[in-house]
């Protein structure tokens, strides 16, 4: 009985262990095959880590008509859209030769020649026609966006008819949404398109890589790099490291406190500032910020300067507006209060705004001066923002109640909850300024929750919708953002730098100001 | 034994029920939802009607019960629905990543025991010497670090300053299970260690090994044959508990050595609100406690026949 029994402990504990070792080989196997790709890995390859590809970020593939699929579409080289943005964030023609207006409601657009898709197939009319429709059918902004009532087909010439007038709509087809890639050739079960870029994409596994291969039919040059594979590393620490081991060659979104480490002779930064901009959107409906005296004074006592050269450590540029410099109608052509926290307490002592019983927090009416400020924790620089501010807007009389929450969405649509939202936006997708006050400032904006109501802003934008020349969009631009800059409807704090950091032997990858185009056929390493 | 095993496996359906129903309320009462989280994460904004049809595409503009009711309509027949995020399956996608998890589970609960087992008796056996001293010091250092903290300390020290292993921790080829899985097996060591050490000397303590000594058998003969034997229910209660939580992934540490797992992937469907994400993972959770904990009762009674189940009699 007893000699059983000890056989069947020990029966027991191998079958456990069997388990255990058999759960490892199984699952080493398994994954052993998932990660097998018909790749080449010889030759020069680029190995490329990024924080932002991923489905979080609406990149669960690099199909452009699905999600924000078109960021990593035409950020990775593998797809082109008819016009680009320049540096100085004008369009200009693509895969596009050129194109006329021949009227309000029809653009006609020449193809370039000579281009092929890498499914093989040739870039015509036809295959562009095609992919827009399915654009418009499937994208979540595309069909609002371009207006399209009619396409046709021939030869190399598209023509466009719009529904309503849609100045911008270079703009829009220079959007990654528009990369134009082969519907006939379809998109793979990982989500693989057959663009017209300098690199083919060969295998995807969402939030863990994607692996390119040189187009060797490519139209504009000929890719330097054998292979690239892009690496979805979310956590900015392990970015840090996978690039301190050389694991990989480039980075974008290393985390600023990392940047020192980089500093020195064997890598290479390659920054600028994107529209991408920190901002607060002041609430009308409050008996607070319906004050003009205390927007004027929040304006005028946020310390903007302070918090990029301190909390952000230089990594931003302070704003005026809501577009960069980089953009004709950004940075300086605007004017906006300048800090100045003795004026600040001037406006608010003239207002009625003081502290009767000496408590540090002014009063009026026996109204208390507390300032609900919310915003939300997910980008690492408002709630940094947000202690900048209460520092000093605390300093010239102000109360603040910060609400740093992932629920904001649903307290900004409650206009009783806070008297400030601050968030940080893309202002300029586009390239176009009519899109910031279309979503964020105007009667009809869906991000309008401050209530904020300016009929001069109201009959600009009307202008700006029908006006096709760019140099009067530009003034049309600059005018609207003085509007809501001289309402203190609005404080722009600061615009993004986004910085990518390569090894010193990396060349040709160079940050734009639209933040779209990284891969390109210039892309090389030495050795 | 059948009546009690059948008894613990009924017990799921009202604990699914349950635990489903939570997390289900509680995602919902956190605010925001999937559409919403994409807008915040990408900073572009969407027209009214945009998100209006985006949310009722995924039945996000139903009240609570409602997609509550739906989801469970959905799971009963199977089917555990489609990843608000990526669009994929879940049970495929949940699939996909259990391999990741359940390697990782193995290699770090066998690294674990290979530390602290050795470790624990001689701390146990030396008691009160120097080497117990120093076996205790760094079952307490180990036990007061955080996990991040550790993936980073051995970062740093594995693959950047003696480049042995990478950092990339991608689960190809046997070297990229050896950083995360020695992150966890600190840890757990570490608890391990002083929960095996005070089994030990228990056990050294008690009459049968005086009499052993007694009769002149070898203390090594009593160490392994009769000690070890008698620490292994309390050994196995230790594993038990971390079974458990390893089978969940191991969320910090899958995320820092982008190690593809189910960890991983639930804290990616919280940030975005990915509610048929979630409650896969919940039902995973649920279940594998209450089998990983059936299987252990179990095996107390195989090891230690005094034990009885569900008040059998002996």
């Amino acid at each position: 009985m007893k000699r059983k029994k000890t056989k069947n402990r020990g029966s027991g504990l191998a079958f456990l262990l069997a388990v255990v070792l058999a759960a490892t080989a199984i699952s080493g196997c398994g994954r052993e095959t998932q990660t097998e790709t018909d790749l080449s890995e010889s030759g020069k390859t680029f190995v490329f880590g990024d924080t932002t590809f991923n489905a979080e970020n609406g990149e669960a593939d690099i199909n452009p008509h699905n999600g924000n699929g078109g960021w990593a579409c035409i950020r990775y080289g593998v797809g082109e859209t008819l016009f680009r943005f320049s540096d100085s964030m004008e369009t200009e023609p693509w895969l596009a030769e050129s194109w006329e207006n021949l009227d309000e409601l029809t653009w006609q657009i020449t193809l370039r020649e000579g281009i092929s898709f890498t499914s093989g197939r040739a870039l015509d009319a036809e295959a562009v026609k095609e992919c827009l429709e399915d654009l418009v059918e499937n994208h979540v902004r595309a069909a609002g966006d371009l207006q399209i009532a009619e396409i046709m087909a021939e030869g190399r010439t598209l023509t466009i008819r719009t529904e309503t007038p849609v100045p911008a709509l270079t703009g829009f087809l220079a959007d990654p949404y528009a990369c134009i890639f082969d519907v006939e050739a379809g998109v793979s079960e990982e989500g693989i398109v057959q663009g017209t870029g300098p690199y083919r994409a060969v295998s995807l596994t969402t939030d863990q890589e994607l692996r390119l291969v040189k187009n060797e039919n490519y139209w504009n040059g000929e890719p330097k790099l054998d292979g690239i594979t892009i690496r979805t590393i979310s956590d900015g620490d392990t970015l840090t490291m996978a690039l301190q081991s050389g694991e990989i060659d480039g980075a974008y979104g290393v985390p600023y406190a990392s940047y020192p480490l980089f500093e020195n002779e064997n890598y290479t930064f390659s920054g600028c500032a994107t529209s991408r901009v920190f901002f607060g959107a002041m609430n009308f409906k409050s008996g607070i910020t319906s004050d003009p005296a205390v927007r004027q004074a929040i304006a005028m006592g946020i310390d903007k300067e302070g918090f990029v050269e301190t909390l952000l450590g230089g990594n931003g540029y302070v704003a005026a507006g809501a577009f960069p410099d980089s953009f004709s109608f950004g940075g300086g052509a605007v004017r906006a209060a300048s800090y100045d926290p003795e004026g600040a307490r001037e406006v608010l002592e003239e207002a009625g705004w003081r502290d009767t019983d000496g408590d540090g927090v002014r009063e009026k009416d026996g109204t208390p001066l507390v300032l609900r400020w919310l915003t939300y924790p997910s980008r690492q620089e408002l709630p940094l923002l947000a202690e900048a501010a209460q520092a000093t807007l605390e300093d010239i009389g102000f109360q603040m109640e910060i609400n740093s929450t992932a629920d904001h969405n649903r307290i900004r649509a409650d206009e009783t909850a806070w008297d400030i939202y601050v968030s940080a936006m893309v202002t300029a997708p586009t390239g176009d300024p009519e899109y910031f006050f279309k979503y964020h400032c105007l009667d009809s904006s869906s991000s309008n929750d401050g209530q904020y109501h300016s009929d001069r802003l109201e009959e600009l934008a009307g202008e700006l919708a029908q006006t096709f020349d760019t140099d009067r969009r530009a003034e049309l631009a600059v005018e609207m953002q003085q509007v809501i800059l001289d309402d203190n409807a609005y404080v722009f704090c600061s615009h993004l730098r986004m910085n990518m950091i390569t090894k010193s032997t990396v060349t040709g990858l160079t940050a734009h100001p639209c933040d779209y185009y990284e891969i390109t056929a210039e892309l090389d390493m030495e050795g | 034994m059948k009546r009690y095993l059948i008894k613990r496996l009924l017990l799921l359906v009202p604990v699914l029920f349950g635990i489903t129903f939570l997390s289900f309320a509680m995602m919902y009462l956190a605010g925001s939802d999937a559409v919403l989280q994409q807008m915040d994460a990408t900073g572009l904004a969407l027209s009214r009607e945009a998100l209006n049809a985006q949310r009722a595409s995924l039945g996000l503009d139903k009240p609570f019960l409602v997609q509550y009711v739906t989801w469970l309509g959905r799971f009963l027949t199977g089917d555990m629905g489609t990843s608000y995020v990526s669009g994929e399956e879940v049970f495929s996608v949940f699939l996909s990543k259990l391999p990741a998890t359940l390697e990782l589970a193995a290699v770090s609960m066998i690294l674990t025991l290979l530390i602290s087992l050795p470790l624990g008796i001689l701390a146990a056996v030396r008691q009160n010497k120097w080497s117990d001293y120093l076996i205790r010091f760094a079952s307490f250092t180990g036990n007061s670090l955080p996990n991040f903290f550790v993936a980073l300390v051995l970062m740093y020290l594995l693959s950047i300053r003696v480049p042995l292993f990478p950092v990339i921790a991608d689960g190809t080829g046997w070297k990229s299970v050896v950083l995360p899985s020695l992150t966890l097996a600190v840890a757990m060591s570490a608890k391990y260690l002083r929960q095996i050490r005070a089994a030990v000397l228990e056990e050294l303590g008690k009459d049968y090994v005086t009499g052993a000594r007694a009769r002149g058998i070898r203390f090594s003969v009593t160490l392994w044959k009769s000690v070890l034997r008698s620490c292994l229910v309390p050994i196995l209660t230790l594993m038990t508990l971390s079974a458990g939580s390893l089978l969940g992934g191991t969320a910090i540490v899958e995320s820092i050595f982008l190690w593809d797992g189910v960890g991983k992937m639930a804290v990616d469907a919280i940030s975005m609100r990915d509610y048929p994400v979630i409650q896969a993972y919940v039902v995973w959770m649920a279940l594998i406690y209450v089998l990983v904990n059936l299987v252990m009762d179990v095996l107390y009674q195989v090891l230690d026949p005094r034990i009885r189940l569900g008040g059998e009699k002996a």
